[in-house]
């Protein structure tokens, strides 16, 4: 007998909704089966937590006297784009300071950027806004330096175009020259040490893993606050090739995220200096999956050793769209620390962080058990394998003198 | 059999000579070369791990201090910063001597000082900045 959205939210009022974390359902469905797993739990509820680039925060700063329409804008140095209105800035998770030395020499620290500035925010920390404008007759005023504080601000969102992979790639350094510097930390040569970011069996997209409950609307833990999913994200890639329990066997679907950057806290959100790559913010997602049927119990029991993700060369294959994967693993070997590849014995590291996902996921459990948080029943779902949407690699064109800038 | 990490700053006059090969042969003793940094006509700069029986470890010692190599052997090697830490375990991934290791049940990060030999190579894997050298902390918290 299914279950509805309206039924387990009605427990959720009353208190009376059973609410386990991912990795608890694996013990229950074990024990039980997935039949009498989804009579006995409502909701699972899962948790990631790492660096996720495509974030951001929209600020409105509220309008000075005499207004002013901001035509370049910099908080704490770092430059927030400004090209949407008058006063709202959007600041990028990966934008670095003008002077900022970034790679020139090698590698570059990365030490300060978008995500530190909006990890300064939630903080509460003052930061520095300073802006320029040509004027206008009705926003004459064309300098501005001043401290803001996200209390003072009339909104302050977080606008996240792509997070929560649905999978990842596992990164090796398979040249013989030098240590690389990536997105997925430092790689020395000759596959010293191999590198992954998911929460495997506690992620969100992995638990259902073709998004019968996740999508457009879902309710949702963001950074520490209450967000929704507003979109799917950029680079959703649903046709990914798929493992007998509907897995991903790599990165596929994302989520476009949005949620109020007041309620949030530094506990789940933090600016990210990556050596040698540049700076990111770190971000705590968790989704409650409702168990409205049996399938739905057996997709939130996926446990770490049968979810695999790619292994894949970041010294060339990667950077240059080139070669095959050079094997799968799955998180259970994974997160042992080590795995074989080619026959050679890997260290493995992880970028995202499962003590955090995991608190998330018991955080979020918390909150809906408490009658708190309810689930949000999807206005739209999020494009399936079934809408043939696929992840393109970019066609160059040369432009011609008609896309020149200002040409009448 | 002893291990000793050891930091060694050669002068630019001794860049064209085999010194490691040469203690290798000498004294008995295994070395695992973690960090170097040799240019020709620059002083040169190494990070490594000397294995072998205490007299021939210091023998070692002694031969390249007599080259003119300066031997720093690091005793206070590096700070973590828990509050700063995540727990991702990317540091795990880079340390040589299982200074940094994650519980197997909780996941959480967890740094043991006596087993740092101070090659760093956990520094620019962290992306929080939660570990730092001994120097840079003692710099910072205005103890040196």
């Amino acid at each position: 007998m299914a279950k509805t959205y309206e039924e387990i939210n009605e427990k959720i009022r009353k208190k009376q909704a059973v609410v386990v974390t991912a990795e608890e359902m694996i013990d229950i469905v074990e024990a039980d089966g997935a039949k009498d797993a989804a009579k006995k739990v409502d909701v699972v509820t899962t948790g990631t937590f790492g660096p996720m680039c495509s974030s951001g925060a929209l600020l409105n700063i509220g309008h000075t006297t005499p207004r002013m329409k901001i035509q370049k804008a910099w908080l704490d140095g770092v430059p927030a784009y400004s090209g949407i209105a008058a006063i709202d800035l959007y600041v990028g998770a990966t934008e670095l300071p003008e002077e900022d030395p970034a790679n020139k020499v090698f590698p570059g620290e990365f030490s300060h950027g978008g995500g530190h500035v909006i990890e300064n925010l939630v903080r509460g920390q003052d930061v520095a806004l300073k802006a320029t404008a040509y004027g206008t007759d009705c926003y004459p005023r064309k300098e501005l330096e001043t401290l803001i504080n996200i209390e003072d601000l009339n909104e302050a969102v977080l606008l996240n175009p792509r997070n929560a992979y649905q999978n990842y790639n596992v990164a090796v350094n398979a040249g013989t020259a030098r240590p690389i510097y990536t997105y997925l930390g430092v790689l020395r040569p000759r596959m010293a040490n191999a590198n992954y970011s998911s929460a495997g069996q506690l992620s969100p997209l992995l638990n259902d893993p073709h998004y019968r409950t996740i999508g457009i609307g879902t309710r949702i833990f963001l950074g520490g606050g209450v967000g929704y999913v507003s979109f799917h994200g950029t680079q959703h890639n649903p046709g990914e090739q798929r493992s007998p329990n509907g897995t991903p066997r790599g990165g596929a679907g994302t989520l476009a995220v949005v949620g109020d950057l007041k309620g949030m806290s530094t506990d789940y959100l933090r600016g990210v200096s990556l050596t040698g790559y540049g700076v990111s913010l770190a971000l705590g997602v968790g989704i409650p999956i409702p168990v409205l049927d049996e399938e739905m119990a057996a997709f939130t029991a996926v446990r770490d050793s049968d979810i695999y993700a790619p292994v894949i060369d970041y010294f060339n294959n990667y950077p240059n769209n080139e070669g095959e994967p050079l094997g799968h693993v799955s998180y259970g070997e994974l997160r042992s620390g080590t795995i074989e590849i080619q026959g050679k014995r890997i260290r493995t590291a992880s970028l995202s962080s499962y003590a955090k996902a995991r608190e998330i996921a018991q955080k979020l459990k918390q909150w809906i058990e408490a009658g708190s948080f309810l689930l949000g029943r999807p206005v739209d779902p999020l494009p399936g394998a079934e809408s043939g949407k696929t992840f393109k690699l970019l066609k160059t064109r040369p432009p011609k003198l008609s896309n020149r800038i200002g040409r009448k | 059999m002893i291990q000793q990490s050891a930091i060694l700053n050669f002068p630019k006059a001794l860049i064209d000579s085999p010194v490691i090969s040469h203690v290798i042969r000498n004294y008995d003793v295994e070395v695992n070369i973690l960090q170097a940094h040799i240019t020709p006509e620059e002083d040169g700069h190494m990070f490594a791990i000397f294995s072998g029986e205490k007299s021939s470890v210091n023998g070692a010692f002694e031969y390249l201090k007599k080259s003119t190599i300066q031997v720093i052997l690091p005793t206070r090697n590096l700070v973590w910063n828990e509050e700063h830490c995540v727990h991702c375990t990317a540091c795990v991934g880079q340390c040589p001597s299982a200074a940094f290791t994650v519980d197997q049940k909780t996941f959480k990060v967890d740094y043991n000082e006596k087993r740092c030999i101070a090659c760093k190579l956990c520094i620019p894997a962290c992306s929080y900045n939660a570990v730092e050298s001994a120097s840079d902390y003692l710099r910072r918290t205005g103890e040196l």
